[in-house]
C-alpha cells in the first residue's frame, strides 16, 4: 500500500524513534534520488518515509586533528567542491564529481550514495582507497567500519535496519600522498562506469610505504588483490611495477557482464585502467580521464 | 516583395517554446478527463489464459478493467489495427505476441491511482516457445507469431536488373560479407501521450503523432465510423523521429473513453515508449563483383528486416528498403531480395533514415573494404562507380538531378580527405571516413492544402503536416508566403486538426517540404487565379495581364493601380476565399508486384553523405569522433537555420545507434528500456567540430528536397570506416561498442601478422 | 488537477515557486514533478525518463538544479522552486540565457528546452563552474536532447560567456 507518512526529525535521536514506530515499513530518506526512483520502479513501498536532511549534526564538512569528517547528508556537489576535501583527498571529489549528472550530484548524498550501495557508483571505490571509514549509529550504538567493508553485495551492505550512516572519515595521509579516480565509460559521456579505478599511494622517501587500488562498477562489491599490492611496498612506482600490478588485478578479479562491457573486455579493461591509474601518480605522469 | 524562401524566418512560437509555454499533447487536458494505464505482458509469447480483474477494480479511484473480451464482446469494434495488415489487436485477444503487449486498461479517476492499481490485475498466462531473432525466425519450425504466416513472413520483395549471376561469375574480384545491425529505439523526448472524447457517436483525439489522418483513419476502422466521425488533433510534438507515424495508443485510448462515458488520457512511461515501437534489427547479405579497374559489374543482396511481432509499416518498409538497398552506384546487374520477418520482439517501424541506415552500413562499409584490397581511395572508387545524370537505376527508371560528385568534393573539402590525419599520441589512431546514401521518399503519396484569405488580409493555411521541431510551420508559411508574394507574417498557419485541415498522408519520409509545399503552392496559385478573376469582373479588367504584389492586383504596365485583395473581397460581398492545392503521385512501389518492382518509385531522390575523423585508443577500443560533417542536396534552401539544425541533427543523432545505441533482449524481453541503460548521446558526445553542407541547385525553380534524415544513414559507415581506416579493424555489427572494437583492432593485427609471417616466408 | 478523490493521506507542501508562495496538499508519494504540473499549472517542467537522467524534468532547487521526477514535494519544503517560467520576468520578459536560445534558434521540438535554459543559467551562475563553454558543456551533458540540436545550444551558450561577463546580469530575473 503507497506510503503513509513523512516525517523530518531534527535529531539523529528523533529519528531512531521515528524508525522505530514503524519498524517493517520506514525508510529513510535523504536526498531521495534513489529511494524516490525506487518507489517508482515499485522496487520499494515503504509506508513511512523518515527524512534526515534536516538533522544537523549529519550535514557538513569539517576537519579536525587532521581528519576530514564528511556528514552523511552532505551532498555529493558539496563534498565534490569542497576545499578540504580537495585538499585532502582530490581523487574522492573527482570521483563525487563524476556521479551521474549535476542534478543527481545536487540532491544524493554521501552517506545516501555508501547506503544504496550502487556496484557501479564511483565514490566507495575512491573512499575505500584512500582508507575512508563510515560512522554508522544505531539504536545499540556507534561503530565504525572501514568503507572498503561497507559494501557486502548488489544493493547490501553491512548496516542493520535501523541503522544510518552519520559520517564518513577521511584519515590524515602518512606521508606524501598520491591519489586518482579514472572512471572509464564505453558508451555515452554520461554512461555509469564500466570499470572504475581508485589509486593511492603514501610515499616514504620516494618509495611506496603504503598503497591501494580498488576496482569498482565491475563486481557487486569493491574488488582488490592486497597480495599485488604488497609486492609495491619498499619499491619505486614505476611503469614497470604498474604493469605488474594491473596484471596481477586482471588475473585475480571475476568480473561481471552487463550493458557496458562483458567479462573478459572488463577484464581487460581493469588492466588497462589499473595501469593507467599507477602511471598517473608515478613521477613521470600523464593522462587524461578516461 | 523579397524572396522569402531562402530567410531564416523563425518559428512565430519562438518565444513560448524557450519559456515552457507552447503547448504539447502532454499538457492538454479535458473537462472532466480520467486516467489510462496500460497491463502489458512480461512473457514473449504466451496465450491468454484469464485476466482476472476484480482486485484491481477494488482499488481507490478504479473506474473499469478493460480486457481483450470487453473489446471483442463490441460487435461494432474491428479489435486489430495496422495497414496493410491489421494484425495488431488493440488488446491482446487470445495470445500475447511480445513482452510489452498490453493485454488489459485500467482506468481510474487519477492517473496516480491507475498506476496503482496496475498490480492488481492478474494475468494468467500460458507460455508459448518464443523467437527474437529474424533469421531463426525465417527458418522452418521456429516458433510462428501469427497463426495466418506460418513462416513468419511479413513481406517479401524482389529487384532484378541484368543478369546478375552470370555477371558475378566473370567478375575480377567477389566480395561478400554480411552485416548486421540490432534494434534500435527512437526516444522521442515526449512519450506517446492521447486524450480521447466520445460525444455523439464521433471520436476527437489529441495525440502526439505525425500523421494525424492516418491516425483518424485507423480508428475510423477500429471503431466502425464512418469516413469523418474521428476527429484528430495534434499540437506541436516532441520528437517523432518515425515512432509516432501511425496508430500506436490512440485505439486504446478511444476504446476505454467508449467503454467508460468520460474523456480518458493515457500518457506512456519512458519503458512502454521503448516497448510501444522501434527500429528494425537487420541483417544483411551483400556481395559485390568489381573488376580489377574497380569497375562495380554485379550486386546481389538479402536483407532479412526484424519487424517484431506486428507488420506496423513492415510491408512497405521492407519494399522501401529494397529501393535503396543498391547504394548511389551505377551497377549494371544487380538482384535484390528484402524480406520483413515477425518474431517476439517489439514491433519496428521507420526509425529516421528509415530502412535506409541498415543497409547503408553494408555497402558503404563494403567499399572500403573493397578500396583497400584494390589499394584504391575509397573516394575514388566511388567516384569510379557513382550514379549520375541519366544513369538507369535497378528499378528500371532513368534518374535525374543527381549530385553526388558535388556531394562528394564537399566531404572532401570539409575533412581535408587527402591530408593524412594529425598524428595521435603514442597508443591512439586516428583517421577519416565517409559515407553516401541514396533514398527515395514515399511514393504515392498525397498533400492537400487550403490556403485562405481573410477579411483583415490573414492568409491561413490549412494543413495537416506536423510540426515536431524540423520547422515544418515556418518552412510552409515562407513557401506560401513566397508563391503569394506576401510578407510572411501575414501568413498564419496553426496544428492540424482533421475536421478542418485537409487530408495529408504523413509527415515523415521527408517529404513535407516537398510535398505539402507542392500543395500549399498550389493552393496559393489557385487564390491568386480566384482574385484575378474577382478583380477582373469587379473592376472590368478585361484582358488585361493582371500580376499580384504584397496583398495587391496589378495590372502590367499600370503600377499606379493597385487594388488590395481584402477590398476586392469586401467588394464582392465576401468574407474570405479559398485556394486549393493538391499534390498526388499515382505511381509507386505500393502500386507495384513486390516479387517484380519495375517502374519509378520516387518522385524524386534523396542524396546525402558524411564524413568522419576518429581517434581510436588502441588499449580500450574507444572511440572519439573528433570531428563530423553532414551534407546533402537540397534543392533549394528554405531556411539555412533549419537546413544547418537537420544535417547536424543528423549527425547527432546518427551517432547514438552507431557508437552504442542497442536493445538487449534477455529470455525474449527487453531488458534496458530506460534511458540509463540505453543511452542517447548527450552534449558531451558532440564532436568538437560539427559542419554541414547544403547543396543548392543553380536552377532557381529546382525542386525542394527534404533534409530531416538524408545525413543520418551515411554517419555509421563514415564513422566506421575512419575506424578501419586508422586501425585496420572492420566490424560488420553495430554498434562500434569498443568492445567490438578492440576485439576487430586484435583480429586485425593478428591477420597482419600471418600475412606478414607470410611473406617472409 | 480535476479528480482528485484521494484515498492516500495528504500533508502541505509549502514552498516558494518562482518567487510566490505556494502551499499545496500533496500525497506523501508524489513526485515535484507531479506537484508542479499538476497542481501548480507548471508546463516547462516535463516528466520523461522517469530516473533523473533526461534533465527535462530539471528545476532550481534554491538554485541548483535537480531532477523534480526524482524529488518528493514533501522534500521541497520551505524551499525555492524555479522553473523556466520563473527565469523569465514579469510578463515573460525573456532573460539573458532564454533570450540567447531564441537568437539562435537553439531549438527543434522544444520539450528539452526550458530545462536545458535552467541548466545553462545554473551553470553560469555557479561559482564552482568556470564561466565557459567547455564548463557549461560538462554542466550540459545530464539534458538529453534527441532532436540533436546541441550544436545551437552550444552557440548560444558561446554567445553567454563572450557577452556577459558578470553572473549578476543573467541572475537578474532569479527569484
Amino acid at each position: 500500500m503507497s506510503v503513509q507518512r513523512f516525517v523530518e526529525p531534527q535529531t539523529v535521536a528523533d529519528a531512531w524513534r521515528d524508525l522505530a514506530e514503524d519498524p517493517w515499513g520506514a525508510k529513510v530518506i535523504a536526498g531521495g534520488t534513489a529511494v524516490v526512483l525506487m518507489m517508482r520502479q515499485r522496487l520499494l513501498a515503504p509506508s513511512s518515509l523518515v527524512s534526515i536532511r534536516g538533522i544537523p549534526a549529519l550535514r557538513g564538512i569539517a576537519t579536525a586533528d587532521g581528519v576530514v569528517r564528511i556528514g552523511a547528508t552532505t551532498t555529493l556537489s558539496e563534498v565534490a567542491s569542497s576545499p578540504e576535501v580537495r585538499r585532502h583527498a582530490p581523487s574522492v571529489a573527482r570521483a563525487c564529481a563524476l556521479v551521474g549528472n549535476p542534478r543527481v550530484r545536487n540532491a544524493a548524498t554521501l552517506g545516501g550514495n555508501l547506503a544504496e550501495a550502487d556496484y557501479a557508483s564511483d565514490p566507495p571505490a575512491a573512499l575505500a582507497a584512500v582508507g575512508a571509514r563510515c560512522t554508522i549509529v544505531g539504536p545499540d550504538g556507534q561503530r565504525t567500519v572501514p568503507v572498503a567493508e561497507l559494501i557486502t553485495g548488489f544493493y547490501e551492505t553491512v548496516l542493520a535496519p535501523a541503522e544510518l550512516v552519520e559520517s564518513i572519515e577521511l584519515p590524515a595521509p602518512a606521508g606524501e600522498r598520491r591519489e586518482v579516480y579514472l572512471k572509464y565509460r564505453s558508451r555515452s559521456s554520461e554512461d555509469r562506469a564500466c570499470v572504475g579505478v581508485a589509486a593511492r599511494i603514501d610515499l616514504d622517501r620516494g618509495r611506496v610505504a603504503d598503497a591501494d587500488v580498488v576496482v569498482g562498477a565491475v563486481a557487486s562489491t569493491l574488488q582488490r588483490a592486497p597480495e599485488a599490492l604488497a609486492e609495491l611496498r619498499g619499491r619505486r612506482l614505476d611503469a614497470e611495477a604498474a604493469g605488474s600490478v594491473a596484471r596481477a588485478y586482471a588475473a585475480a578479479i571475476e568480473p561481471m557482464h552487463d550493458g557496458r562491457g562483458s567479462a573478459s573486455y572488463r577484464r581487460k579493461m581493469i588492466q588497462v585502467f589499473v595501469r593507467r591509474a599507477l602511471l598517473q601518480i608515478t613521477d613521470e605522469a600523464g593522462g587524461e580521464d578516461a | 516583395m523579397p524572396d522569402t524562401v531562402g530567410t531564416d524566418f523563425r518559428h512565430r512560437d519562438a518565444e513560448r517554446r524557450v519559456l515552457g509555454t507552447l503547448e504539447f499533447v502532454l499538457d492538454h487536458k479535458v473537462e472532466g478527463m480520467v486516467h489510462a494505464k496500460a497491463v502489458r505482458s512480461p512473457l514473449p509469447h504466451a496465450r491468454v489464459v484469464a485476466v482476472h480483474t476484480e482486485d484491481a477494480l477494488a482499488m481507490p479511484g478504479v473506474i473499469a478493467v478493460l480486457t481483450g473480451q470487453d473489446l471483442t464482446a463490441n460487435p461494432d469494434i474491428d479489435p486489430c489495427f495496422g495497414k496493410p495488415r491489421a494484425d495488431q489487436p488493440v488488446l491482446a485477444i487470445d495470445k500475447v505476441r511480445y513482452a510489452g503487449d498490453p493485454v488489459a486498461i485500467v482506468v481510474a479517476e487519477t492517473e496516480h491511482q491507475a498506476w496503482e492499481a496496475l498490480p492488481y490485475v492478474d494475468v494468467e498466462y500460458d507460455e508459448l516457445p518464443y523467437v527474437v531473432d529474424a533469421v531463426q525466425a525465417a527458418r522452418p519450425g521456429a516458433p510462428v507469431v501469427h497463426d495466418d504466416r506460418p513462416d513468419n513472413n511479413v513481406a517479401t520483395w524482389r529487384l532484378r536488373h541484368g543478369d546478375c549471376d552470370s555477371a558475378m561469375a566473370k567478375a575480377d574480384r567477389v566480395y561478400s560479407d554480411t552485416y548486421y545491425s540490432p534494434p534500435a529505439s527512437h526516444v522521442p523526448m515526449e512519450p506517446m501521450v492521447c486524450v480521447a472524447q466520445w460525444s455523439e457517436g464521433q471520436l476527437e483525439v489529441w495525440t502526439s503523432a505525425q500523421a494525424p489522418h492516418a491516425v483518424r483513419q485507423g480508428l475510423e476502422k477500429v471503431f466502425g465510423l464512418p469516413a469523418g466521425h474521428a476527429r484528430v488533433h495534434t499540437l506541436n510534438v516532441g520528437g517523432g523521429y518515425g515512432a509516432k507515424g501511425q496508430v500506436k495508443i490512440e485505439p486504446m485510448v478511444g476504446f476505454a473513453s467508449l467503454a467508460v462515458g468520460r474523456p480518458v488520457r493515457m500518457e506512456l512511461s519512458r519503458d512502454e515508449v521503448f516497448q510501444t515501437i522501434g527500429k528494425h534489427a537487420t541483417t544483411v547479405e551483400l556481395t559485390t563483383g568489381v573488376m580489377n579497374d574497380g569497375t562495380f559489374v554485379a550486386r546481389r543482396m538479402h536483407v532479412n528486416y526484424n519487424a517484431g511481432a506486428y507488420a506496423v509499416t513492415s510491408v512497405v518498409g521492407a519494399g522501401q528498403g529494397l529501393t535503396r538497398a543498391n547504394g548511389p552506384y551505377a551497377i549494371p546487374n544487380v538482384a535484390i531480395d528484402t524480406v520483413a520477418t515477425y518474431t517476439n520482439t517489439v514491433p519496428c517501424g521507420p526509425f529516421r533514415g528509415a530502412m535506409t541506415s541498415q543497409l547503408a552500413f553494408a555497402y558503404e562499409s563494403q567499399i572500403d573494404d573493397i578500396a583497400r584490397d584494390l589499394q584504391m581511395d575509397p573516394l575514388a572508387l566511388r567516384r569510379k562507380n557513382l550514379l549520375r545524370e541519366t544513369d538507369v537505376y535497378p528499378t528500371g527508371e532513368t534518374l535525374h538531378d543527381l549530385h553526388y560528385d558535388e556531394l562528394l568534393d564537399d566531404l572532401a573539402a570539409a575533412i581535408d580527405w587527402t591530408a593524412p590525419p594529425a598524428p595521435a599520441e603514442p597508443g591512439r589512431a586516428r583517421g577519416k571516413g565517409l559515407g553516401i546514401i541514396i533514398k527515395n521518399t514515399l511514393t504515392p503519396s498525397r498533400s492537400e492544402a487550403v490556403v485562405r484569405l481573410e477579411a483583415d488580409g490573414t492568409l491561413r493555411i490549412f494543413s495537416s503536416s506536423v510540426e515536431m521541431g524540423q520547422g515544418a510551420n515556418p518552412t510552409l508559411a515562407q513557401i506560401a508566403a513566397d508563391r503569394l508574394g506576401v510578407p510572411v507574417d501575414r501568413v498564419a498557419l496553426g496544428f492540424p486538426d482533421t475536421a478542418v485541415t485537409p487530408f495529408d498522408t504523413t509527415t515523415s519520409s521527408s517529404r513535407t517540404t516537398f510535398s505539402m509545399g507542392a500543395a500549399i503552392s498550389s493552393a496559393a496559385e489557385d487564390l491568386q487565379a480566384r482574385l484575378t478573376a474577382l478583380a477582373d469582373e469587379l473592376h472590368g479588367l478585361g484582358g488585361m495581364q493582371l500580376n499580384h504584389d504584397d496583398g495587391q492586383v496589378t495590372p502590367a504596365g499600370r503600377p499606379e493601380v493597385r487594388i488590395a485583395w481584402t477590398d476586392l473581397l469586401e467588394k464582392a460581398g465576401l468574407t474570405e476565399l479559398e485556394g486549393h492545392g493538391v499534390f498526388q503521385t499515382d505511381y509507386g512501389i505500393t502500386l507495384m508486384d513486390p516479387l517484380d518492382v519495375k517502374g519509378p518509385v520516387s518522385v524524386h531522390w534523396h542524396q546525402g553523405a558524411a564524413a568522419a575523423e576518429v581517434e581510436v585508443d588502441l588499449e580500450t577500443g574507444k572511440v572519439d569522433v573528433l570531428r563530423m560533417h553532414a551534407s546533402c542536396y537540397a534543392g533549394r534552401v528554405v531556411s539555412p537555420l533549419r537546413v544547418e539544425q537537420q544535417n547536424q541533427g543528423c549527425a547527432v543523432f546518427g551517432l547514438g545507434p552507431t557508437l552504442f545505441e542497442e536493445l538487449h533482449y534477455q529470455d525474449g524481453t527487453l531488458s534496458n528500456p530506460n534511458l540509463s541503460d540505453y543511452m542517447i548521446p548527450s552534449i558531451v558526445d558532440v564532436p568538437a567540430t560539427i559542419t554541414s553542407t547544403a547543396l543548392e541547385s543553380d536552377d532557381p525553380q529546382a525542386e525542394l528536397h527534404g533534409v530531416g534524415e538524408m545525413a543520418l544513414p551515411a554517419v555509421s559507415p563514415a564513422v566506421s570506416n575512419a575506424i578501419f581506416a586508422a586501425t585496420g579493424a572492420r566490424i560488420t555489427t553495430l554498434p562500434l561498442t569498443p568492445e567490438r572494437v578492440l576485439q576487430a583492432i586484435e583480429e586485425a593485427s593478428t591477420a597482419r601478422g600471418r600475412t606478414e609471417l607470410g611473406a617472409q616466408r | 488537477m480535476t479528480q482528485l478523490e484521494e484515498e492516500t493521506p495528504q500533508l502541505e507542501a509549502a514552498f516558494t515557486l518562482n518567487g510566490d508562495a505556494q502551499v499545496t496538499s500533496v500525497r506523501v508519494d508524489e513526485t515535484l514533478l507531479e506537484a508542479l504540473r499538476e497542481r501548480a499549472g507548471i508546463t516547462s517542467v516535463r516528466g520523461t525518463c522517469g530516473i533523473g537522467v533526461c534533465g527535462t524534468c530539471t528545476v532550481l532547487l534554491d538554485g541548483r538544479p535537480v531532477s523534480s521526477c526524482i524529488t518528493l514535494a514533501a522534500q521541497v519544503n520551505g524551499r525555492q522552486v524555479t522553473t523556466a517560467e520563473g527565469l523569465a520576468g514579469a510578463d515573460n520578459q525573456l532573460s539573458p540565457v532564454q533570450e540567447a536560445f531564441v537568437r539562435r534558434g537553439a531549438y527543434q521540438c522544444s520539450f528539452c528546452i526550458p530545462a536545458m535554459t535552467l541548466a545553462v543559467h545554473a551553470a553560469l551562475n555557479d561559482p564552482e563552474a568556470g564561466r565557459d563553454v567547455g564548463t557549461v558543456r560538462e554542466y550540459l551533458a545530464g539534458n538529453l536532447c534527441r532532436c540533436g540540436t546541441y550544436p545551437q545550444i552550444l552557440q548560444a551558450v558561446t554567445d553567454l560567456v563572450s557577452s556577459a561577463p558578470d553572473h549578476d546580469k543573467d541572475g537578474e530575473n532569479t527569484r
